[in-house]
């Protein structure tokens, strides 16, 4: 003991004593023991700091988890009770822990951080604190500070080799791999004696090997595997071989490296990554457009492959991205044909990736048709006489319903597609695939309705299988039937929850934006957004997950996999389902923003009646819960409830554009690279008044994506806006917009305008123009509405979604047009569900529900019969 | 459909062909700690969007008695059902047994599977070899049990471990 506690933190010898049994009963966690030891102290020393700490520690220790609605107040007695204890004894490293540890399990990794940083300052050697101090820097990314902190736990640990390792991927998160590599060096000079497992060295030499890598060091990189390899250390499989082909391919050993690939693609013919690696050694850029010449040598390359793998269809599949013209008619026929014969339903799937090639698109869509016909006439295919499987043809129509419907077709054919698969179901009546695909297509027709009937249909031929539910659960969800998805899902989730509560429980991503989608389409914003924070959620909890393995991997050293992790939640939220989800959130925020009486509810009179049921019951529930906790003392304490069942508070947000701003944040940095991220982003700024992000955001779009449809309205938008309220625009900022603005509006804003309307093909330019239209001259309703219904011509692909956008932005402007454009888009969709008028709704409604009766009705007999 | 060891970058993806396919399901932690303890041992199959329609998420039995063999243990094994009759499962769980014997010098591999799961049972039994082993009653949340099912490396070491 270097210092005498301070008078304040003094205790006499029985108090003294109790404070010790405290910590102990805190450890062996005897929570009540150890509360009432602290209260005896505080007794007679109501302000000694560190009791105080201790107490709070050990009572937010004894609370349940889930957290009960009679242990709320506990919990905040205890955060309470802790910040006191700091202001009793502000220099105690125990005051300090315990605030950092209280914060930590609170999931505030920022304050937590600090109350460890304060905490060493008051005990620098104390191991735990450092401990944790490290994985609390390193979790919020502050490295140098992380660094430091293993380097003093090295130098109170030096014959740990954990430390010294753990000194090594510090250096590495650190951005210093020369110094990273030279404490490894040090490390295994100092460190001789033995102990790590097999399978310890193994993760170790090679992450090692991975810096080296990574500092270019390519050739001592290789010499370490290579002795690595021949001492048994490191096993040859997987990416050990794969950094060897790497670095040889770097040190420009061309045949080494080809052989290694060759020895990869023995042990895994199915890795993609491998052949590209092979033609990328072999001098092949895949990335840039392709000479005839490496295309021929690319082909013959995959044509010795596929013979040596003929169980693997990656060499085929791949020369069909590569060929073109004749060459790619032959080997698309053969895979093809391959395919249908063995009856492989993800065929479409895999294939339909050359689409983007509109030509080759053709010439598939021409050798299924061919198969399809000769096999209509005779169950022999080849000149060989050989006889086809009778499925083939099965399989044959069901490739062409898909292809026909394609929504990259220029004129898909619906009619057609449900045609062919009626002919399979009739050749097949028992297999779920054709009424999938029937849903499927019946989906791009617009049809949501009967799509969700026919996805019933396959999930009742296989009611065991979860995929199938989950498919009928989202065409439901898609038509708008959020109920009877919720049933549906609810035969595959724990009984004792809501499907939703399970699913979300679950992290279950597509269920919670299909959901809030389908709110969203019904006009309850609340529970759309709702979803849409849950989806949230579940990104932050992904984030919050890596805490425990800071430590966890130092001592497993699985390096690589842990740097992985690092880099990869350092960029986690560029993830497609975070993507979506915050920029559908973001739009119902600016909605509330320009609109806030839609936060008002309008609900129909059902929905009051079962909230009144709903309601009633919650009730009932409460009383019986409160009775039975009467009787049964503390056993009956419910979990806390959800305090906005309905979203409602979320929606009524006082600050809708800050919300909207917090979910943009992150896809700044990780999705910059997209437009969608910048159209997104000036929809915000613009309506904080923030010009010039505003304007920034219109330049970023314009980098990516200069001829972007919904950019050039906003550009016409951003013109609109500045040139109205100018004088709410300090000079400065307007100097700034006047001189950038030009090269975004090259013309006068009418011409700008003229000229979108002229260019407009598609159905998204379409519909911006006339938006770009309304901006500038609202008053021209006349052109606006003949502009919008150029979406429903016969040589504009028919787009249901900027069909509605569209109907919606005339109610605006021109109610008195809605009813004709209407009637062009339905006549243009006739399927369409969103254009159905409620009794043609009800009437087809009736119509799907009796075949559906019908169907369920032949599946009963069938199953008498088998029985 | 691309085969390949999976990564972090993976995760999500195969806890959602989990969630899509199977009735068993984890959340996203228990991924992670998979592919953080045993980062050779899970494999993925890709379609050509990047969408992972196929998965074997695998691990070591953790705490080995002395003197027994190292042990591989599958979690979980699924494939997407339009992505069947691709021979995806069989692949991809011959993967992840080359690299439980050549990492951490795996004798044998088991797995549970639910003793209703007829089909299940039929491809573990007739496509890879596995054989019943032993009945674990109550395995499951909702009471169902299940099979323990094992399949050697090598008949040599199964002839050790039987003597």
């Amino acid at each position: 003991m270097a210092h005498a506690a301070p008078k304040h933190r003094q205790l006499p010898d029985k108090e003294s004593k109790l404070f010790r049994e405290l910590l102990t009963q805190y450890e062996l966690k005897q929570y009540k023991k150890g509360i009432k030891a602290a209260d005896t102290i505080l007794k007679k020393f109501p302000n000694h700091g560190e009791t105080l700490a201790l107490k709070a520690l050990t009572l937010h220790s004894s609370l349940p988890e889930p957290l009960t609605v009679s242990a709320v107040p506990k919990k905040e007695e205890a955060e309470a009770m802790a910040r006191l204890a700091i202001k009793k004894d502000i220099t105690s490293h125990i005051t300090w822990h315990v605030l950092g540890i209280l914060a930590k399990s609170r999931k505030d990794w920022d304050e937590a951080s600090r109350a460890f940083a304060m905490a060493r300052k008051q005990d620098p050697d104390n191991i735990p604190l450092i401990r944790d101090s490290i994985a609390l820097l390193t979790h919020t990314r502050q490295y140098p500070a992380a660094l430091a902190a293993r380097h003093h736990y090295l130098l109170l640990r030096p014959q740990i080799r954990s430390s010294w390792l753990a000194l090594v991927i510090a250096h590495q998160l650190n951005g210093d791999l020369e110094e990273a590599l030279k404490v490894y060096d040090d490390y295994q000079s100092t460190l001789k004696e033995e102990g790590a497992t097999g399978p310890e060295k193994s993760q170790i030499l090679l992450h090692v090997i991975r810096i080296c890598i990574e500092a270019g060091k390519d050739q001592e990189g290789l010499d370490k595997l290579r002795q690595g390899v021949r001492d048994g250390i490191i096993s040859p499989r997987g990416e050990c071989t794969l950094l060897k082909a790497q670095m040889l391919a770097n040190l420009g050993r061309q045949e080494d490296a080809l052989q290694t690939y060759q020895e990869l693609l023995e042990q895994n013919s199915d890795n993609l990554e491998y052949y590209k690696g092979y033609l990328k050694t072999k001098g092949i850029d895949l990335n840039v457009e392709l000479t005839d010449e490496s295309r021929s040598k690319i082909l013959e390359t995959l044509s010795t492959f596929a013979e040596t793998f003929p169980r693997s269809a990656a060499p085929r599949r791949l020369a069909l991205d590569y060929s073109t013209g004749d060459k790619f008619r032959e080997l698309a026929k053969a895979y093809i044909i391959k395919g249908l014969e063995r009856g492989v339903p993800s065929l479409f799937v895999d294939v339909k990736g050359v689409y983007t090639d509109s030509e080759k698109m053709k010439v598939v869509g021409q050798i299924v048709e061919d198969i399809v016909n000769k096999l209509e006439q005779d169950a022999s295919l080849g000149d060989d006489g050989s006889i086809s499987p009778p499925t083939m043809l099965l399989w044959g129509y069901y490739y062409l319903s898909l292809h026909l419907s394609y929504p990259l077709q220029p004129l898909p054919n619906y009619t057609r597609s449900l045609e062919l698969l009626d002919k399979a179901i009739t050749h097949t009546p028992t297999l779920p695939e054709l009424y999938m695909a029937k849903a499927m297509v019946l989906k791009r027709s617009g049809d949501l309705l009967n799509a969700a009937y026919e996805m019933e249909k396959a999930r009742l031929l296989d009611g065991q299988d979860r995929f199938l539910n989950g498919k009928s659960a989202k065409y439901w969800l898609r038509a708008g039937e959020v109920k009877k998805a919720e049933e549906l899902l609810a035969m595959f989730t724990k009984k004792d929850l809501t499907p939703v509560q399970d699913l979300t429980d679950l992290q279950c991503l597509w269920f919670l934006q299909e959901e809030g989608d389908a709110y969203r389409k019904g006009g309850n914003l609340a529970m759309a957004l709702k979803r849409y924070q849950a989806l949230v959620t579940v990104f932050q909890d992904y984030e919050d997950d890596q805490y425990d393995f800071h430590t966890y991997c130092m001592r497993r050293m699985t390096f690589g996999a842990y740097v992985s992790l690092m880099r990869y939640e350092d960029q986690l939220r560029s993830h497609p389902a975070y993507f979506k989800g915050a920029l559908a959130a973001i739009e119902i925020y600016t909605q509330v923003f320009d609109d806030p009486s839609i936060t008002e509810e309008k609900i129909s009179p059902e929905e009051e009646a079962e909230r009144k049921k709903q309601a009633k019951k919650a009730q009932k529930a409460e009383a019986k819960a409160k009775k039975a906790a009467a009787t049964s003392g503390e056993k009956n304490d419910p979990v806390v409830p959800d305090s906005d069942p309905t979203g409602i508070q979320l929606l009524k947000s006082e600050t809708p554009i800050d919300d909207a701003l917090k979910l943009w944040k992150p896809l700044e940095r990780l999705a910059a690279e997209r437009v969608e991220t910048w159209l997104s982003g000036y929809e915000i700024f613009i309506r904080k008044k923030m010009y010039l992000a505003a304007l920034k955001s219109l330049k970023s779009s314009q980098s990516i994506s200069p001829s972007n449809p919904k950019l050039q309205y906003q550009i016409l938008h951003f013109h609109q806006i500045t040139s109205t309220s100018s004088e709410d625009i300090p000079q400065s900022i307007k100097s700034v917009i006047e001189k950038e603005l030009p090269s975004l509006l090259t013309t006068s804003p009418d011409e700008f305008s003229t000229s979108l309307v002229d260019k407009a093909n598609t159905p998204e330019e379409i519909y911006y123009a006339a938006k770009g239209l309304s901006v500038i001259s609202p008053e021209g309703k006349q052109k606006i509405k003949e502009v919008l219904l150029k979406l429903g011509d016969s040589d504009v692909i028919p787009h249901i979604i900027y069909m509605e956008k569209s109907l919606t932005l005339l109610q605006s402007i021109a109610p008195e047009d809605v009813e004709e454009v209407h009637k062009k888009y339905r006549e243009r969709c006739p399927d369409a569900w969103v254009f159905v008028s409620p009794s043609e709704k009800e009437e087809k409604r009736k119509g799907y529900e009796s075949g559906l009766e019908g169907f369920q009705g032949e599946q009963n007999k069938e199953d008498e019969k088998k029985q | 459909m691309d085969i390949r060891q999976a990564t972090i970058d993976d995760l999500i993806g195969m806890q959602n062909a989990n969630l899509l396919n199977l009735p068993e399901n984890y959340t996203f932690k228990y991924y992670l700690y998979h592919a953080l303890t045993w980062p050779e041992l899970s494999y993925v199959a890709v379609d050509p969007r990047g969408r992972i329609v196929g998965y074997i998420l695998a691990k070591m039995e953790d705490e080995p008695s002395p003197n027994t063999e190292p042990s591989g243990h599958v979690t979980s094994i699924s494939v997407l059902r339009p992505y069947r009759r691709l021979g995806l499962a069989n692949k991809l769980m011959k993967q992840a047994q080359e690299a439980m014997v050549a990492h951490y010098k795996a004798s044998h591999i088991t797995l549970h599977v639910r003793k209703s799961n007829r089909a299940a049972i039929s491809l573990y039994r007739d496509t890879l070899g596995f054989e019943v082993h032993a009945m674990e009653k109550g395995y499951y949340a909702d009471g169902e049990d299940a099979y323990g099912m094992r399949y050697m490396f090598n008949k040599k070491s199964e002839m050790e471990s039987s003597s």
